[in-house]
C-alpha cells in the first residue's frame, strides 16, 4: 500500500501528536505524585503511628493524579493504532 | 580483634578473576567467546563479534520471531530436543507462544522448589546464614502485613512472600552469566498476569469482607459514588501500572546490558551492570510491586 | 529525490549540540544547589566539615550522571557512528531524535537528584552523627531518580543502533510516517523522563530530611520513599512504552 503525500503527513502528524502527547502528559502526573510522595514521607516521620493511614491515602492521592497520565497513554495508543488513513 | 570481612569485595574479586580468564580464553578482542550446552553437551565456541543490534535485538527477545524467518534456531543454549518437545506443543500460533519465556518460569520454579527443600532440611534452632536470610524476609514481610491489615488477618503473608520470593528470582535470575538466560518478567505476559491475580484477589477480598452488593454497588450506582466512572478507570490503571512498572524496569536494564556490552566487547563492564540492573533494581522492583499488592487489598477492605 | 550525505551529517551534529546543550543545564543547576547547601551546612556546624564535605562530592558526582550520559550520548553522535547516504531520511530523524531524547531527558533526572542532594547536605550539617545513613539513603533515592535518565539512555541507544536504512524507491508519504514516528519516539521519552525524575527527586530530598530529623523512623520512611518514588515513575514507563510502539511496530 503506498499513501499519497497528504496521507502520509495525516499519519505522520499523528505519530508526532501519539509522542508529543504521552510526552507532556507524563510532565504534571509525574511531579505531582512526587510532591505527594514527599509529602507523604514527612508526614510518616512526624507521626509515625499512623504509618498505614498514611501510606494508604498517599497511594489513593497518586492513583487519582496518575489517571491523567492514563489518558494520555490511552489517547497516544488511539493515534498509533486507531488512526486510520 | 577480628579481620573485618567484605563479602562485596570478595564476589566482586571473583567475577572478575572469572571474567578476565574469560577474556585470555577468547584472544582476540573482536571475537566473542560463548559458553553453554549444546546437544547436552558442554562447549565454548568462539563468534565473529559482527555489531548489529537489530539482529541481536531478535535473537534475544523474540527466539519464535527468528526461528520463523530464518528455519533454524539461532545459537541455542539448552538441549535441541528440548526445544524440540516445546516446540511440538501446538502454542506458536498464540500469543504466549515462547519457548524461552516457559523454560525460564520452569527453572524459576524448580529454583523456588529446590530453595524451599534445602531450606526445609536444614532448619536448625542456631540458624546459618541462608536461614536467617529467608527468616528476614518472611517476618518483615509479615510484619508489614500486620500493620496494613491488621493482626486478625495475617493470613495474608504466604501469599505477600511468595509473590515478593517469585519476582526476586524472577529478577536476579537473568544475572547469572549463561547466553540464553533471560527474566521472565521482561515478557510482559508475567507482570501483566500476575497484576491481574493481584487485582482479583482484591476485589476478593473486598467481597469477602464486605459483601459481594455493598462492594459492587461502588462501581454502578451513581447515587452512591457520583464519581463511578472514574474509579472502573482507576481499576484498570492498577492492572496496567502495576504491571508496566516491572516489565519497563528489567527490559530496560536488559537493553542497556544488552547495548553497552556490544559496544564494549570485553566482558569486565557489565559485572557493574548486572549488579545494578540485576540485584538492585530487581530487588526494589520486587519489594515494590508486592508492597502495592499489599496496600491495594488494605486500602479496599479497611472502609 | 537526491539525497546527499550531508543531511544525515547535519542531523547528527545537530542533535549531538542539543544533546548536550539541553543536558547541561540542569546539571549545572543540580550540582550547584548541592554545593550551595554544602557551603552552608559547614557554616552551621564546622566541626562536621569532613562529612559534609564527603556527602557534597558524592551526592555532585551522583547528580551529573545524566549529563554524563548526555555527554555519552552526544561523543557517539559525533565520532561514533559511519555516514552512509543509504541511510536516508530515517537515519537523520533517527540521530536527531537520540539526541532530542537524551537532551531532554536529563533535564528532570538532574534537577531532582540535585535536589535530594542539596537536602541531604542540610540533614547531615543538622545531624552529622547519623551521616552515613543519610547518604545511604540519597544515594539510593538519586538512583531511582536517574532510573528515569536510563529510559532515556535506552531510547537513544536503540534510535541509533537499531533504525534500518530507508529502502530503495520509497514513496515521500511512507518516508515522513516513519520519519516522524523516529521523532516522536525521541520527545515522548525526552519530556516524559522530566516530571517524574524531579518527583522522585522530591520524594528522596524530603526523606533525606525527614531522616536528619528523626532518625529512629529509618524503617518507614525509607519504605515510604520507596513505595512512593515507585509510583511516579509509571508516568516514564508510559511514555517508554510509547517509544518503543513508536520505533519498533510502526510498519
Amino acid at each position: 500500500m503506498e499513501l499519497t503525500l497528504a496521507q502520509g503527513i495525516a499519519k505522520a502528524a499523528a505519530l508526532l501528536g501519539a509522542g508529543l502527547c504521552m510526552g507532556m502528559g507524563a510532565l504534571g502526573p509525574g511531579v505531582g505524585e512526587g510532591f505527594v510522595a514527599g509529602k507523604a514521607c514527612e508526614g510518616i516521620a512526624r507521626s509515625p503511628e499512623n504509618a498505614s493511614l498514611i501510606t494508604r491515602t498517599m497511594l489513593v492521592g497518586q492513583a487519582v493524579s496518575e489517571s491523567t497520565g492514563i489518558y494520555s497513554l490511552v489517547i497516544a495508543l488511539l493515534l498509533i493504532f486507531a488512526v486510520k488513513i | 580483634m577480628a579481620k573485618k570481612k567484605k563479602p562485596m569485595l570478595r564476589i566482586f574479586l571473583i567475577f572478575f578473576v572469572i571474567e578476565v580468564i574469560l577474556v585470555f580464553l577468547s584472544g582476540n578482542f573482536n571475537r566473542e567467546l560463548e559458553i553453554g550446552f549444546e546437544n547436552g553437551k558442554f562447549k565454548i565456541r568462539h563468534v565473529e563479534s559482527v555489531f548489529n543490534l537489530q539482529e541481536k535485538i531478535t535473537e534475544e527477545f523474540q527466539i519464535d520471531e527468528y526461528y520463523k524467518h530464518h528455519g533454524e534456531t539461532p545459537k541455542l543454549w539448552g538441549s535441541e530436543k528440548l526445544y524440540e518437545f516445546f516446540r511440538s506443543i501446538p502454542m506458536d500460533s498464540t500469543p504466549v507462544g515462547s519457548f524461552q519465556l516457559l523454560r525460564m518460569l520452569l527453572i524459576v520454579d524448580i529454583v523456588l522448589l529446590l530453595l524451599a527443600l534445602f531450606i526445609r532440611k536444614f532448619l536448625t534452632r542456631r540458624p546459618s546464614k541462608s536461614q536467617i536470610l529467608f527468616e528476614l524476609i518472611y517476618t518483615s514481610l509479615e510484619e508489614f502485613v500486620t500493620e496494613t491489615l491488621g493482626r486478625d488477618k495475617v493470613y495474608y503473608t504466604p501469599y505477600i512472600v511468595t509473590l515478593f520470593l517469585f519476582i526476586w528470582v524472577c529478577n536476579l535470575i537473568g544475572t547469572i552469566p549463561i547466553p540464553g538466560f533471560m527474566e521472565p518478567t521482561r515478557n510482559l505476559n508475567v507482570p501483566l498476569g500476575l497484576g491481574v491475580l493481584a487485582v482479583v484477589i482484591v476485589h476478593a477480598s473486598a467481597i469477602k469482607f464486605k459483601g459481594a452488593w455493598h462492594h459492587i454497588q461502588n462501581y454502578v450506582n451513581p447515587k452512591k459514588n457520583p464519581l463511578f466512572l472514574l474509579d472502573i478507570v482507576g481499576e484498570v490503571s492498577k492492572v496496567v501500572s502495576i504491571s508496566f512498572r516491572l516489565f519497563g524496569n528489567i527490559l530496560g536494564g536488559a537493553i542497556i546490558i544488552l547495548v553497552v556490552s556490544s559496544l564494549v566487547s570485553f566482558v569486565v563492564f557489565p559485572v557493574g551492570l548486572n549488579l545494578f540492573f540485576g540485584m538492585f533494581v530487581g530487588t526494589i522492583q520486587a519489594f515494590v510491586f508486592t508492597m502495592l499488592a499489599l496496600t491495594y487489598i488494605g486500602v479496599e477492605i479497611s472502609e | 529525490m537526491i539525497f546527499n550525505v550531508e543531511y544525515i551529517q547535519i542531523a547528527a551534529f545537530l542533535g549531538a549540540g542539543l544533546c548536550v546543550g539541553i543536558g547541561a543545564i540542569t546539571t549545572g543547576i543540580g550540582s550547584g544547589i548541592i554545593a550551595g547547601e554544602g557551603a552552608y551546612g559547614i557554616v552551621k556546624q564546622p566541626k562536621a566539615n569532613e562529612q559534609i564535605f564527603r556527602t557534597m562530592l558524592i551526592g555532585q558526582a551522583a547528580a551529573q550522571t545524566a549529563g554524563i550520559f548526555a555527554l555519552v550520548i552526544s561523543m557517539l553522535l559525533i565520532y561514533g557512528i559511519t555516514f552512509d547516504a543509504a541511510g536516508g531520511w530515517y537515519k537523520a530523524a533517527a540521530y536527531l531524535s537520540a539526541g532530542l531524547a537524551m537532551g531532554l531527558g536529563s533535564i528532570g533526572p538532574s534537577l531532582g537528584a540535585g535536589y535530594a542532594g542539596a537536602q541531604a547536605c542540610k540533614s547531615v550539617a543538622r545531624m552529622p552523627k547519623h551521616g552515613n545513613t543519610i547518604m545511604t539513603n540519597m544515594l539510593i533515592g538519586q538512583a531511582l531518580s536517574q532510573t528515569s535518565a536510563i529510559f532515556a539512555l535506552v531510547i537513544a541507544f536503540l534510535l541509533m543502533f537499531s533504525v534500518p536504512n530507508q529502502p530503495e524507491g520509497i514513496g515521500v508519504g511512507k518516508m515522513l510516517v516513519k520519519s516522524l514516528a523516529f521523532i516522536g519516539a525521541g520527545l515522548s521519552i525526552g519530556l516524559g523522563t522530566l516530571g517524574p525524575g524531579t518527583g522522585i527527586g522530591f520524594v528522596a530530598g524530603k526523606a533525606c530530611d525527614m531522616l536528619g530529623r528523626f532518625p529512629n523512623e529509618k524503617s518507614k520512611i525509607m519504605r515510604t520513599m520507596f513505595l512512593g518514588a515507585a509510583v511516579s515513575e509509571s508516568t516514564a514507563i508510559y511514555s517508554l512504552v510509547v517509544a518503543f510502539l513508536l520505533i519498533f511496530a510502526i510498519k
